[in-house]
């Protein structure tokens, strides 16, 4: 450039303004701009380099980028010279203030013009350590969180899965999400994730998937969109409690409270086989000293005994059968309302013939349940023809029973009340366990136990409120969770 | 047995047939009867005439055994009376907190359902240190044992159930 012809001197001015911005440039670019030779030397730098990584002059790079006496393994720089193309590279090196940082380099070949030799690289680095730490911070969080997290495409693939799911359901990337989650051939029916795609809403559902040692999981699952820009959903992400013990606990307590209902009731029985034993015992007794002493009012007395008690056998052993029949409830989904009627129906004349006036009252918009229609319509025979009794027993004028079902708290209840003669508070303690009964010879004071037995096995409870000479009330109370438990369990 | 005649017996049971086989047995062994079908009644009949002894069930609507027994033993002029428990409800969870307070505070020995005759005469007249023929005394003495040992067996623990059942095991080879 010794000679400068007016030309030349033209396209000056913009160099010049080349030269202005480029400084400008060089200084300001939200990078840390370094120019490095062929033997690792740091030959020029921008502000922003040498404040993050410190003094560079007459360095070389390996020193003031990593703090290290000798050329690093994987130069990128090297592989620039090299190839001759430019590349993106991650490293971890160390600031002037000795601060380990993550940065990504882009490394640029720079030639003279018209040659094809790379004398130098340009590398611009931009410091990612706060957003490496976040992303470390929410892998760990993805990873370690105590449920299964997974990213499922629209094709259903797996994208990414976090650690707890790798632990149960195994390495899982790439694959069906219903093949995994439960190693089914088609998508499965209800698919909380299918709705999230379809409407964008977060969706939740109780499953039951089959982990890699073919064990039964029961997980709770939260189905969110993830939305990367635009409107279409590209992606699902799916979150499992899982729930396996929890339901175990359940299931146990329903087994637990299903036991001692048959341990009180096996109870009950043997007090009423020990009191037909007793009575065939006198029976026995009487005939024989009837005999003895050829008097035929007692052989008579004694053979009635006896009568009487092969009878309460024949009926025992008939409300045992029933009584025994199926340990699980055969659930449907039934009306509610329904079985009600079906009662009102069988005792409204029965009742009117004894003046007593039977009413229903069935709550609007009761939902079908899962119930055992036989098992319920037993129960509520039971209480309805107690409450009738009840009634009978009081001498009171006017009385009446009331057949209710009403929805309460996520429970269905049916309640069965009299105006009648009330339970003393006593016997009301033994009502379910003693061999209770009003009627005489009549009853083998099952009923209440076999009602209760029936309850309970539909995971319900039953209650009394009486008071003496008021009335009584019967509830039976079912949990629609329970229900539907037994119901899944069943099928 | 010359003096049976004089003794009465108060029968308490729900059950109509229970009543009535134990009235004949006891009559029939010469004793007065009076009966009552439950805790209320028989209070009624102790009012109206002291028994020697009162037989009497556990498990009864309106006024059970038990009930029955504590109103008793607040009277004084009644809480000496002897009581034989005749009960179905041994050794269930119905019957047997109400069996043990019953046994822990007086009366002692019961009889489980279904009584045969024989034992249950046998058990009364121990109670009330009657002459009994030699048969009826070696059923009470063998009632009591029985009694006794069931309640050994149902109180005892694992390690004590062992130690029996090496006792017996031992005494049968030997």
């Amino acid at each position: 450039m010794s000679k400068k012809t007016k030309k030349q001197q033209r396209v000056d001015s913009p160099r010049r303004l080349n030269d202005m911005i480029f400084q400008e440039l060089f200084h300001q670019v939200p990078f840390n701009v370094a120019v490095i030779d062929r033997n690792y030397n740091v030959v020029e730098a921008n502000r922003n380099f040498t404040e993050y990584f410190g003094d560079w002059k007459n360095k070389k790079c390996y020193a003031v980028y990593k703090k290290l006496d000798k050329p690093c393994k994987d130069c990128p720089s090297a592989e620039v010279f090299k190839k001759g193309k430019a590349i993106v590279a991650d490293a971890v090196g160390v600031d002037q203030h000795g601060r380990k940082t993550h940065y990504v380099g882009h490394v640029f070949p720079l030639r003279t013009p018209g040659s094809s030799k790379v004398e130098y690289v340009l590398e611009m680095t931009r410091t990612v350590t706060g957003t490496r730490r976040l992303q470390q911070e929410y892998q760990i969080l993805f990873d370690r969180v105590p449920c299964y997290i997974t990213v499922i495409g629209e094709d259903y693939r797996i994208v990414r899965a976090n650690e707890a799911f790798r632990e149960n359901f195994g390495d899982v990337i790439g694959q069906i999400c219903y093949k995994v989650y439960k190693r089914r051939k088609t998508k499965c029916p209800n698919c909380p994730a299918a709705k999230t795609f379809k409407d964008g809403q977060v969706h939740h559902s109780t499953q039951v998937g089959i982990g890699k040692r073919s064990q039964k999981i029961h997980y709770a699952v939260s189905t969110s969109p993830l939305m990367r820009g635009g409107d279409s959903i590209a992606h699902v992400i799916e979150i499992c409690n899982d729930i396996t013990a929890i339901k175990k606990l359940e299931h146990e307590v329903i087994e637990a409270e299903r036991l001692g209902a048959v341990g009180q009731t096996v109870a009950g029985l043997a007090h009423s086989i020990k009191n037909i034993l007793m009575g065939l015992e006198g029976g026995k007794y009487i005939v024989s000293l009837g005999l003895k002493k050829d008097n035929k009012e007692m052989i008579d007395q004694g053979w009635e005994m006896l009568e009487r008690n092969f009878d309460k056998t024949t009926s025992l052993v008939k409300d045992f059968l029933s009584f025994s029949k199926g340990r699980l409830p055969e659930l449907v989904m039934t009306k509610p309302g329904d079985l009600i009627n079906e009662i009102v129906d069988l005792y409204k004349d029965i009742a009117a013939q004894s003046g007593i006036e039977l009413k229903s009252d069935i709550g609007t918009k009761i939902k079908r349940a899962p119930l055992d229609p036989g098992g319920i319509h037993t129960c509520l025979t039971n209480l309805t023809s107690n409450a009738i009794d009840a009634c009978l027993m009081g001498e009171k004028k006017g009385t009446e029973v009331l057949l209710q079902v009403k929805e309460s708290n996520d429970k269905l209840i049916f309640e069965v009340s009299d105006n009648g003669s009330g339970i003393d508070h006593k016997i009301k303690k033994k009502i379910f366990t003693t061999f209770f009964t009003t009627k005489g010879g009549g009853g083998t004071g099952l009923g209440l136990l076999t009602t209760r037995k029936i309850v309970q096995e539909h995971g319900g409870k039953i209650l009394i409120d009486s008071k003496k000479d008021k009335g009584t009330l019967f509830r039976m109370e079912f949990p629609r969770k329970r229900l539907m438990a037994l119901y899944k369990e069943a099928k | 047995m010359a003096d049976n005649a004089k003794k009465t017996i108060l029968v308490v049971d729900d059950e109509e047939d229970v009543r009535n086989f134990l009235k004949i047995a006891l009559m029939e062994a010469g004793f007065n009867v009076i009966t009552a079908e439950d805790g209320n009644v028989a209070l009624d009949k102790v009012e109206e005439q002291i028994p020697d002894l009162i037989s009497l069930d556990l498990v009864m609507p309106k006024k059970s055994g038990a009930m029955f027994y504590r109103e008793l033993s607040k009277n004084k002029k009644w809480s000496g009376i002897p009581i034989i428990i005749v009960t179905g409800h041994a050794r269930d969870d119905f019957g047997k907190p109400d069996l043990k307070e019953l046994t822990m505070s007086g009366p002692g020995i019961y009889l489980e359902k279904p009584v045969k005759p024989t034992n249950y005469i046998a058990a009364i007249k121990n109670i009330l240190k009657m002459d009994a023929t030699e048969e009826e005394q070696e059923t009470a003495e063998m009632v009591e044992m029985q009694n006794t040992l069931k309640n050994v067996i149902d109180d005892a623990d694992p390690a004590t159930l062992r130690k029996i059942k090496n006792i017996l095991d031992k005494n049968k080879t030997d």
